[in-house]
C-alpha cells in the first residue's frame, strides 16, 4: 500500500511542477493555480501515506534518513500553502513543487529498503526529535529558498537588468515577508528538536551531553541560528540582503551539520 | 460588395489635424452616411492617434468619393482650410488591404506604441456605436468580430504587451517587483515634472494612497500638494521624509545631487533598513549614484529607465512579427467567409425555385384529395422534407466551393442547370440582418450563410 501512495504523492508533485513551469512559460495565474491544486491534493496523500506508515506494525521509524526527508518535503509544503495567499506567493509555486518532489522521491527509493529500528527504553523522544527538527529544517529551508530567490532579483534589479516575468518570482518584499515567517516558527521547532534529542540522548545514556559529532555540529548550528534569529529580529532590524545571505548561509550551515556530518561519519 | 477603408493617422497627419478631426459622437454621422446611396455599412473609428471610416459598398468609386468627402466636409468645414487639400492626409484601403488594416489597428500592431492595450477598448466602443445606430451590418460585424479574435488571439499568443515601454510604465513595473503591494506605502515627490506626475499616476492606479510633496519654496510645495492631494513640506525636512518614504520620485533643478550618501544612509538606519525605490528623473540627476551601493536602495536614473524601456520596445517589435503571422490566418478566415456569401444569392434562388415547385404540385394534388387537417399537414412537411434532403448536398457544395476562385464554375452550373437568375448579394444576406450583437459575440449564420468554419 504504503509504495503506491509513495508513487501517487511523487507523481502529483511532479504533476505539480511541470504544469507550474508552463504556467511561469506563459505566463499565466490561472495555470499556477491548477499546479497549487495539484500540489494541495499532493500533501493530503503525502499526508494519507504517513497515516498508512504508521498503522504498520512494527511502524518503520520516522527517524530513517529518507522517511525523515519526505515528512521535511510534506511539512515545508504545508507552510508554503499556508503563506500563499498571505504573502501573495503564487508564482513560487514552481519553485517549491519541484523541491517536494525532489524530497518524495529520494525518500520513495530507499524507504522501502529501510527496517524498523528499535529504540528500547528510550520512549517517545526519538519520533519527537525527528519531527520536530525535521519541520525546523524544513522551514529554515523555504527560508533559504525565498533567500536564494531574493539575491538573484536583488542582484538583477541593482545591475538594472529587466527582470523577465516568466521567471514568476514574487516581489522582494514578498520574499523577505517568507524568510521571516518561516525563521520564527523554524526556529522555535528547530530548538524543540534540540531539546528533545539532548533528551533522548539523555534517556539512552544517562548523560545530558555525550559529546558525538552529531551532538556537536547540531549544538553549533543552532547557535548559529541563534544569532540570526537575534539579528533579525533586533532592533536595528535588518536589510532584506543581508537576512537573505544569512538565511542561505545558515542553511548550508544546518544541513552540513545534520545531514552531512552522518553522512561523512 | 466592397470592404473600404479611408482615414489619418499619427503617421499621415500631423496632431493638429487630427485633433480638429476627433469625432466625440459617431451616431448621427453614420446615420447619415448609411441612409446615402454610397454607403451600406458603415462604422467610424475615432482615437487621438487616428480617425478611420470602415465601409462597405456596392458602388466602390462613388463610395470612395463620399468617404473623401466626409473626412473634408462633414468632419472638417471650414476649419481645415489651413491644410490644404486634405487627400494628401488620407490614406484608402480596398477588400483585402482593408480587413488586413482593421485587424493589425485592433491589435494594436499599428499604434504608436506597439501593443499598447487602449485601441481593442477603442475599437470595441467604435463597433457598439455603429451597431447601435444601425450603421454596422452583417458584413462588417463579422469583421469586428474576427478582429476581436485576433486582437485576443496576438495578446495571448505573442509577448507584444508583456513589457511596458513608457517610463512612467517601466518605473512602475520596477516598483513591482520590489513591493509586493503599494497601499500600504508612501511616496515622496520632490519637485514636478510631466514624467513624475504619469509616473506617480501609474503607481496610485496601482493602489498607492500617500503621498507627499518637498521643494525648494514652500509655496510651489503647497501648490503641488493641493495638486496631488498631498502633504507640503521643504527641503530642510528631507531626511525624515526619505525615512519615511518606500518610493521617492525626483525631478529637481540643482547642480548637486539632493539624495546624497550620508543622508539616504541616515534615512535607512531611521527606517529599520526596509527599502526604497528611488526614481530619479533628474538632468542633472537628483540622486548620488553612490547610493547604489547601499543594500536597500534600489536607484534608477532616466537613462536607466529609458534604456529598459528601449529594450522592451524592441522585445515588443520582434514580438509584432508574431502578431503579423496570426493578423494574416484571421485575414484569410474572414476573406474564406466573405467569398463563402457569393454563394447565397444562388442558394437562396435555388430554394425559392424548388420551393414554388413544391408547393405547386401539391396544391394540385392536394385539390384532388379530400384530406384532412392533420394529414394534409403531413403531406406538406413529408414533401417540405424531400426537397430538403435533396438540395443539402448540392447546396452544402455551393457553400464550400464559392470560397475558392476556381469553385465559381460550380454557382455558374447551378445557375445553368436549375435555370436561375444572376442575382447580386444584397445588404443583409446571409447572415440573417442587421447585426445586433454586443462586441464580442459571435454572430450566427442562418441556413443560407456559410457556416463557421
Amino acid at each position: 500500500m504504503l509504495g503506491p501512495l509513495h508513487q501517487l504523492t511523487a507523481a502529483l508533485y511532479l504533476l505539480a511542477s511541470l504544469v507550474a513551469g508552463v504556467g511561469m512559460a506563459v505566463p499565466s495565474s490561472r495555470v499556477a493555480r491548477a499546479a497549487v491544486g495539484l500540489l494541495i491534493l499532493g500533501v493530503v496523500i503525502h499526508g494519507i501515506t504517513f497515516s498508512v506508515l504508521h498503522t504498520a506494525d512494527p511502524p518503520p521509524p520516522l527517524t530513517d534518513l529518507p522517511a525523515a526527508v519526505s515528512f521535511m518535503a510534506w511539512i515545508g509544503t504545508i507552510f508554503f500553502l499556508a503563506l500563499l495567499r498571505w504573502a501573495h506567493l503564487i508564482h513560487l509555486v514552481g519553485w517549491v513543487a519541484p523541491v517536494a518532489f525532489l524530497g518524495v522521491f529520494f525518500s520513495g527509493l530507499r524507504l522501502t529498503a529501510a527496517g524498523p529500528a528499535t529504540f528500547g527504553g528510550s520512549g517517545s523522544w526519538p519520533h519527537a526529535h525527528v519531527l520536530l527538527g525535521s519541520a525546523g529544517i524544513s522551514l529554515l529551508g523555504l527560508a533559504a529558498l525565498a533567500g536564494l530567490l531574493f539575491l538573484t532579483e536583488h542582484r538583477r534589479l541593482k545591475a538594472k537588468r529587466p527582470l523577465s516575468r516568466r521567471l514568476g518570482l514574487p516581489s522582494l518584499e514578498a520574499l523577505d515577508r517568507v524568510n521571516v515567517a518561516a525563521l520564527a516558527v523554524g526556529f522555535p521547532l528547530l530548538t524543540l528538536g534540540v531539546i528533545t534529542g539532548v533528551l533522548w540522548v539523555e534517556t539512552v545514556s544517562g548523560k545530558l551531553w555525550t559529546a558525538t559529532a552529531h551532538e556537536t555540529w547540531c549544538s553549533i548550528a543552532w547557535a548559529v541560528y541563534l544569532v540570526l534569529v537575534a539579528v533579525r529580529f533586533g532592533s536595528a532590524g535588518q536589510g532584506g540582503r543581508r537576512a537573505a545571505v544569512f538565511a542561505v548561509g545558515g542553511f548550508a550551515f544546518l544541513f552540513f551539520a545534520v545531514i552531512g556530518v552522518g553522512l561523512i561519519g | 460588395m466592397k470592404i473600404l477603408l479611408t482615414g489619418l493617422n499619427h503617421r499621415s497627419a500631423p496632431v493638429e489635424l487630427r485633433e480638429r478631426l476627433v469625432v466625440e459622437d459617431p451616431a448621427p454621422a453614420l446615420r447619415k452616411l448609411v441612409a446615402e446611396e454610397e454607403v451600406d455599412e458603415a462604422v467610424l473609428l475615432s482615437t487621438c492617434n487616428r480617425v478611420e471610416l470602415i465601409a462597405l459598398t456596392r458602388t466602390p468609386e462613388a463610395a470612395r468619393h463620399r468617404l473623401r468627402s466626409f473626412f473634408r466636409r462633414d468632419l472638417g468645414g471650414d476649419d481645415l482650410a489651413a491644410f490644404g487639400d486634405i487627400r494628401e492626409y488620407l490614406y484608402e484601403f480596398t477588400d483585402a488591404e482593408a480587413v488586413r488594416h482593421v485587424l493589425r489597428v485592433a491589435s494594436a500592431l499599428d499604434s504608436m506604441v506597439m501593443g499598447e492595450p487602449q485601441i481593442l477598448g477603442q475599437t470595441k466602443d467604435a463597433y457598439r456605436d455603429a451597431v447601435d445606430c444601425k450603421a454596422c451590418g452583417p458584413i462588417l460585424g463579422r469583421l469586428f468580430q474576427n478582429a476581436f479574435a485576433t486582437a485576443k488571439r496576438v495578446r495571448t499568443e505573442t509577448r507584444i504587451a508583456e513589457r511596458p515601454v513608457s517610463l512612467a510604465r517601466v518605473a512602475v513595473d520596477l516598483a513591482r517587483q520590489i513591493f509586493d503591494e503599494f497601499a500600504d506605502k508612501r511616496a515622496l515627490l520632490i519637485g514636478a515634472g510631466e514624467m513624475i506626475e504619469a509616473a506617480l499616476e501609474s503607481l496610485r492606479a496601482d493602489g498607492l494612497v500617500s503621498v507627499c510633496v518637498a521643494n525648494r519654496t514652500p509655496e510651489r510645495a503647497a501648490d503641488l500638494a493641493v495638486r496631488f492631494g498631498a502633504t507640503a513640506h521643504g527641503l530642510d525636512e528631507l531626511e525624515t521624509l526619505v525615512a519615511q518614504a518606500d518610493v521617492v520620485l525626483t525631478s529637481i533643478g540643482g547642480n548637486r545631487p539632493i539624495l546624497t550618501r550620508s543622508l539616504v544612509e541616515a534615512a535607512l538606519r531611521m527606517r529599520r533598513n526596509r527599502p526604497i525605490f528611488v526614481i530619479d528623473l533628474g538632468v542633472p540627476r537628483n540622486a548620488a549614484p553612490e547610493i547604489d551601493s547601499l543594500d536597500n536602495v534600489y536607484r534608477y536614473d532616466i537613462d536607466d529607465l529609458a534604456s529598459i524601456a528601449d529594450g522592451n520596445a524592441q522585445e515588443r517589435s520582434r514580438e509584432a512579427a508574431r502578431g503579423e503571422a496570426i493578423v494574416l490566418e484571421q485575414q484569410q478566415r474572414f476573406e474564406g467567409w466573405l467569398a463563402a456569401l457569393r454563394a447565397v444569392p444562388t442558394i437562396r434562388h435555388l430554394r425559392t425555385r424548388a420551393e414554388e415547385i413544391r408547393h405547386r404540385e401539391v396544391q394540385r394534388v392536394l385539390g384532388r384529395l379530400a384530406l384532412s387537417e392533420a394529414d394534409e399537414a403531413a403531406v406538406q412537411a413529408l414533401t417540405r422534407s424531400i426537397v430538403n434532403k435533396i438540395l443539402h448536398q448540392p447546396v452544402s457544395r455551393l457553400r464550400r466551393e464559392a470560397e475558392r476562385e476556381e469553385g465559381l464554375v460550380y454557382l455558374e452550373a447551378a445557375r445553368e442547370l436549375f435555370g436561375l437568375d444572376a442575382e447580386e448579394l444584397r445588404p443583409g444576406d446571409g447572415l440573417g440582418g442587421s447585426s445586433s450583437g454586443a462586441a464580442g459575440d459571435e454572430s450566427e449564420p442562418t441556413d443560407d450563410g456559410p457556416g463557421d468554419r
